[in-house]
């Protein structure tokens, strides 16, 4: 896994090197390169969980990026309207992720989507509280993070 | 050219407002945190202006302050919710 | 034709921020402001910042504003979790019209948090015991 990612960087350089032009484009160019040609090289059913987890990581960026813009609308027309449109609630959140590294990474995530906040993550890493502006019903928002967030994370870094 | 006057006459303006809205904000937050966070909002705009200015005289040195301000701004947003947690009073 | 998009991106940008400035005034309590002008103010900067890093077009200019970026996004999230807690444990009064709190007396004196019954509950328990023993 983490041999196939550093072949593949070693590939880019060697690509941008040769090519002679360090642009951002074409480091992405060179990357891309690389992965087919260690996706055309590598044998062996083991070695080909990297091949998975790439597509899923840009898919997972893709999807967020959406998600984000949407609440970002969201949030903006609540600011302009004269009357605001808002039910804050502070709301527990049963944690799946168990290290401390996926318990950050979620909270970076619940963080900069527009709308809610971590506000604290108990001692004993099983919850976390999320402050949010738009509560209709606890089971519904944690249910929304749970299939939005959490999950698809967890498939990218596990 | 265009680029050059929408900068100047549209997104300086637009960011000095904003920034004496956060003023306002700043004078009249009702506690301690609101203050902060405003302070912390007015670095990150600050960065930005640093963004187009550099656009507008063509002097990509001006990112380095951007770079320094950004990491100021962290620090002392840190600093200060660090200090008034640990604080035993709080008015 | 690049100018279009330059143009595209500092309007964004700017807009953005002003939205920020009005949403930390116009918010009625501290942790909605909190919420709402972060990352807003967040991605003004960024998209700012992206249209310089084009503008310029150089690779050593371009790595330095996308270290910015990166920077803004990734301390954005620690800073606002850390005032976020140090107001809810510094008593900023939640707005009038919330509608629920699980926070509320979940943390011990010395500020740990817990993650099952808050402290009232547990005392309810307690005093349900001491009722029904004797």
């Amino acid at each position: 896994m983490t041999n196939q990612l550093f072949t593949n960087i070693m590939l880019t350089l060697i690509w941008v090197m040769l090519s002679g032009n360090t642009s951002i484009p074409n480091f992405g160019f060179g990357f891309a390169l690389g992965f087919v040609i260690l996706y055309l090289t590598v044998r062996g059913v083991d070695n080909r969980r990297y091949f998975y987890r790439v597509p899923r990581l840009v898919r997972f960026v893709l999807r967020y990026i959406y998600e984000m813009l949407k609440a970002n609308l969201q949030v903006t027309r609540t600011i302009l309207m004269r009357k605001m449109d808002v039910a804050p609630a502070i709301i527990k959140y049963p944690l799946e992720a168990k290290t401390d590294f996926e318990i950050t990474m979620l909270s970076n995530i619940i963080s900069l989507t527009p709308g809610t906040l971590v506000m604290d993550i108990s001692d004993d890493k099983k919850v976390m509280y999320i402050h949010t502006l738009y509560y209709k019903d606890k089971d519904s928002f944690i249910k929304y993070i749970r299939l939005n967030l959490e999950i698809k994370l967890l498939e990218v870094i596990r | 050219m265009t680029l050059y006057y929408l900068l100047y006459f549209f997104a300086l303006p637009v960011n000095c407002i904003a920034m004496i809205l956060v003023f306002i904000r700043i004078y009249k937050g009702p506690t301690v945190f609101d203050r902060i966070v405003a302070l912390d909002l007015l670095i990150t705009m600050g960065i930005g202006t640093i963004a187009i200015y550099s656009i507008i005289t063509k002097q990509p040195l001006f990112l380095d302050v951007a770079m320094i301000l950004a990491l100021i701004g962290f620090l002392s947003t840190v600093a200060f919710s660090y200090y008034l947690e640990k604080r035993k009073d709080n008015d | 034709m690049t100018d279009i998009l330059f143009i595209i991106l500092c309007t964004i940008g700017s807009l953005v921020t002003l939205v920020a400035a009005v949403g930390i005034l116009r918010m009625p309590d501290f942790y909605m402001r909190l919420s709402v002008t972060v990352k807003a103010s967040t991605i003004g900067s960024g998209l700012l910042l992206l249209c310089a890093a084009m503008y310029f077009n150089v690779p050593d200019v371009t790595n330095r504003a996308m270290a910015i970026v990166l920077f803004l996004i990734l301390t954005a999230p620690v800073a606002g979790h850390m005032i976020g807690r140090a107001a809810y444990m510094g008593k900023a009064k939640l707005w009038k019209d919330s509608k629920l709190d699980e926070l509320e007396g979940m943390y011990d004196e010395d500020h740990h948090l817990r993650s099952g019954q808050s402290k009232k509950e547990l005392q309810e328990n307690d005093e349900k015991k001491a009722d029904i023993q004797p």
